[in-house]
């Protein structure tokens, strides 16, 4: 028991190694020891050896996500933490409300039956967190898809993320009773028009990416596939037409550098600070990654390479890579086929979020802003992220498969 | 396999595609595209200032010359505190400009900060605020690039300045014994402080106020080189007994002495005592080019003398030469080129029993605590005749000052080594004065040359006193 145990524990182990060497590191260049630092530190060792353990002895299936992810938040908050103490501190407390959220999910996800039933739920919920974000939301970043509650400010796209999810899921699952995919595709295209009116490029696009992927696992009519991205294809050209939001982001992404000091300036200096770390970074503590604005959200991976190096990136990608697998192969061993639907939603989700942020800060796509998961600071998308990573473990775990009354095949 | 679990490998497939790519992008961007955006000038990384203050650097006696401070904004800014006496020695620093001089050389250890003072100050601040710190060791919060100690000695370094003034040309003193370079002095310099408004206006670049001309000047040295020809003449045992009628005519070309005066019978030490063209002309005809090109190598005539700032070579004719092209060369004219530097070392060397020393500008590396990071030892540079010969020479040279050509060199006490020179600068110019000298004869403690850039007197009258001046400071007479 105690052997295995300790060989359990490795990796864990090593994370903490590399933490404690990061953040002394990071204290050493900014001269500082105080209470943060030291919240900081026991906080992260603390939340990633519990969370770990439990799951360990709770769960009987996937034991990787979690660890694959609190990797990626120890990359995170180190950054963070070197850009902005306070904030560092800050990201651990939601670092460890994610956790809770993560097991309270999973708990409950587990518990709740028939989730597979309650579709036209999914798109209630979706419209009326919609609705709220249009008639009470406030713009931050150019983008109106903040909600503001008491000086609490969160994203009900996070959310709707997961319903939506969870719509296709008990869509699919249920298609025999109601097939009718124009209704399906409507109701996508309504959610992805709230989020273009919103201005939220980024997420619109990840919507989109995720119910194709869906679409083109479950759809048995090809043809209607094809049809939907020459309909997509369409639309986006008229919305570059249309909207100079969406022209601007094309015209920076082709060449930000004739408005380096207006519209370009954001993506330039994410470059200059990728070119700045080479292979092996400047080192932590000694780049400028506040050079670059929303450096601790979306830019986050930018600062990573600055002063951790390609190298760091590579790691940082390849993490997300290992996340994915996994998570393709929850879903292809999973019975039960809303978990499977669900576990490849969640899983295309992180995958699709990560490289369009991935490849916005690097200038490989137009950049359109969204956090990179479990790496950028922001509490609304950690905890919905989390939520999402509880449902992943609950799908990765062996699920007896409800007796429908009129099962297909 | 059924059709879904295919379709779901191929979503797979499909993601990591995207992330290979990624990958492949960020590689192929470091390394064909980073280096062009790196130098964009909107990069603003290069200007902002480094996060170590750049560290001081202080003579032999740990007087302060150059040091930077930090402003509320991080702005580093250097400060030389003696303007113009370093210039050529210390250099200077500049963001936009780069940097020259020992600022140059040992720019990597000036901006390295020892790690442990970073370290101890985080631990101080644990013990702080655990309440455990009862010592009350204050904490340091500038991390501070290292520091250099120069082999100088700021006082001498001032009245070497004094004393060569406004006159063009150049002054090295040194301890012939381990190669500390006590002082070094030129003119035209710069002053450090100023260096930006210096390099935009093109008008004060004339004169050459940029150049080191005791590491990177090349002069003929005219008869300060009879050492190196008495050196050869006394190893190769040659016919030195000559009779000057004050003119000669070798290889079908007049060589005469200054004036012309016939110095009569003359041996190799009152030939040297007298600096007899003459004899040292037939001297040099009777070593041949060879051994007078050996013997110039062993004084490091056409070698990079490794110092800490950086040097040109001395220059002896390698390719063939006539004999009257030898016979101008052994009295130091003809195609021979020299550093001051150069020429103190061969006097160091006389006065070391033929030992060159490497010469040496820096002597240590030390740390914002004074603790020594580096420490650079006297090295044997080349050994350039046996002790015996050096005896010789310098018997030889104390003759000069005594009796002959070096007289104003002379003080009361001292005994003194000396070589005057007077060198042919070229057609309508002014002939440059030479003057090198070590003493105490018997226990050398300092080698000087000084150097007047046609200056149009001779080395006995114009620089021998200077000579003289720095050497009775430096011995405290």
């Amino acid at each position: 028991m105690f052997n295995r145990s300790i060989s359990f524990k490795t990796p864990h182990n090593l994370l903490l190694i590399l933490n404690l060497c990061s953040l002394s590191l990071v204290m050493i260049y900014n001269k500082s020891f105080d209470k943060l630092s030291v919240g900081v530190i026991f906080g992260l060792t603390i939340t990633i050896y519990l969370s770990n353990i439990m799951l360990h002895k709770i769960s009987s299936g996937d034991n990787y996500i979690l660890l694959i992810v609190s990797m990626m938040m120890s990359l995170g908050i180190i950054m963070i933490y070197r850009i902005d103490p306070e904030l560092g501190f800050k990201q651990v407390i939601w670092y460890m409300l994610g956790i809770v959220t993560f097991y309270v999910t999973y708990f409950i996800v587990k518990k709740l039956p028939y989730l597979s039933r309650w579709m036209y739920l999914y798109i209630g919920l979706s419209l009326v967190l919609f609705l709220s974000t249009l008639i009470f939301g406030s713009t931050i970043n150019g983008s109106t898809n903040w909600i503001k509650i008491k000086g609490y400010s969160f994203q009900p796209a996070e959310i709707i993320k997961i319903l939506f999810v969870f719509f296709l899921a008990a869509y699919f699952v249920n298609r025999d009773k109601f097939e009718n995919k124009y209704i399906l595709s409507g109701i996508v295209y309504a959610n992805i028009g709230f989020l273009f009116i919103q201005r939220d490029l980024g997420s619109a696009m990840l919507f989109y990416l995720v119910f194709l992927v869906i679409f083109y696992v479950y759809e048995n009519d090809r043809k209607f596939i094809l049809l939907n991205m020459g309909g997509a294809l369409f639309m986006a050209l008229i919305g570059y037409f249309l909207f100079s939001h969406v022209q601007v982001r094309v015209s920076t992404w082709i060449d930000p550098w004739s408005d380096i000091s207006g519209k370009g300036y954001q993506i330039t200096q994410s470059l200059f600070a990728i070119a700045e770390g080479g292979f092996l970074g400047t080192g932590l503590g000694k780049g400028y990654p506040n050079f670059i604005p929303a450096v601790q959200t979306d830019f986050i991976f930018s600062a990573i390479i600055e002063e951790m190096g390609i190298l760091t990136g590579i790691a940082v990608i390849m993490l997300f890579l290992i996340l994915i697998y996994r998570g393709v192969k929850i879903s292809l061993e999973q019975k039960d086929s809303f978990f499977r639907i669900i576990a490849l939603g969640i899983t295309c989700m992180f995958g699709f979020q990560a490289f369009i942020i991935l490849g916005g800060v690097t200038k490989l796509i137009p950049l359109t802003g969204i956090t990179l998961p479990f790496l950028s600071y922001g509490g609304s998308s950690l905890i919905m992220s989390f939520a999402s990573l509880g449902i992943l473990q609950v799908a990765s775990e062996y699920i007896h498969p409800i007796e429908e009354e009129d099962s297909n095949e | 396999m059924n059709k879904e679990q295919k379709r779901i490998i191929r979503v797979l497939l499909l993601l990591s595609t995207l992330f290979i790519s990624l990958i492949i992008y960020l590689t192929y961007f470091t390394i064909f595209k980073a280096d062009d955006i790196k130098t964009s000038s909107y990069n603003k990384r290069p200007n902002e200032k480094a996060y170590v203050l750049r560290g001081s650097i202080y003579d032999r006696n740990q007087k302060v010359l150059a040091y930077s401070t930090k402003d509320d904004n991080k702005d580093q800014t250097r400060h030389y505190e003696y303007g113009n006496l370093y210039s050529h020695i210390i250099g200077y620093d500049n963001n936009r400009y780069g940097n020259t001089g020992v600022e140059r050389t040992f720019s990597s250890s000036l901006t390295q900060s020892n790690i442990i003072d970073d370290v101890k100050n985080v631990f101080f601040q644990i013990l702080d605020k655990t309440g455990m710190n009862k010592d009350k060791v204050p904490i340091d919060r500038e991390t501070k690039g290292n520091s250099l100690v120069l082999s100088i000695d700021h006082e001498l370094q001032e009245y070497t300045k004094q004393k060569l003034g406004n006159k063009k040309g150049s002054i090295v003193a040194m301890n012939p014994k381990n190669g500390d370079i006590l002082s070094m002095v030129n003119f035209p310099d710069f002053n450090p402080n100023s260096i930006e408004e210096l390099l935009e206006n093109k008008e004060s670049q004339k004169d050459g106020q940029f150049m080191n001309r005791a590491t990177q000047g090349l002069f003929p040295p005219g008869s300060i080189f009879k050492v190196i020809t008495s050196t050869s003449a006394l190893e190769n045992d040659v016919n030195t007994n000559f009779y000057c009628e004050g003119q000669i005519k070798i290889g079908g070309k007049p060589i005469g002495d200054y004036n012309n005066t016939a110095h009569g019978n003359v041996d190799l030490k009152e030939s040297l005592t007298e600096s007899c063209n003459v004899a040292f002309a037939q001297i040099g005809v009777e070593l041949s080019q060879d051994t007078l090109l050996k013997k110039s190598e062993d004084f490091m005539f056409n070698k990079k003398i490794p110092f800490d700032i950086s040097t040109k070579k001395s220059s002896f004719p390698t390719k063939d030469i006539d004999k009257a092209a030898i016979a101008s060369t052994s009295i130091g004219q003809g195609e021979l080129l020299v550093t001051p530097l150069n020429m103190a070392l061969m006097a160091s060397s006389i006065a070391n029993d033929g030992k060159m020393m490497k010469p040496r500008l820096v002597n240590k590396v030390i740390d914002s605590d004074n603790n020594v990071v580096k420490e650079f030892e006297s090295e044997t540079l080349s050994t350039v005749t046996t002790p015996d010969i050096a005896n010789n020479v310098k018997d030889m040279m104390v003759s000069v000052v005594d009796n002959g050509t070096g007289k104003r060199a002379k003080i009361n006490g001292i005994k003194i080594a000396g070589k005057t020179g007077t060198a042919e600068a070229g057609k309508n110019k002014k002939d440059h004065s030479w003057f090198v000298a070590f003493a105490p004869a018997d226990d050398p403690q300092i080698a000087v040359v000084v150097f007047l850039e046609n200056d149009g007197g001779t080395g006995g009258t114009t620089a021998a006193p200077i000579a003289r001046d720095i050497i009775k400071r430096a011995l405290g007479y």
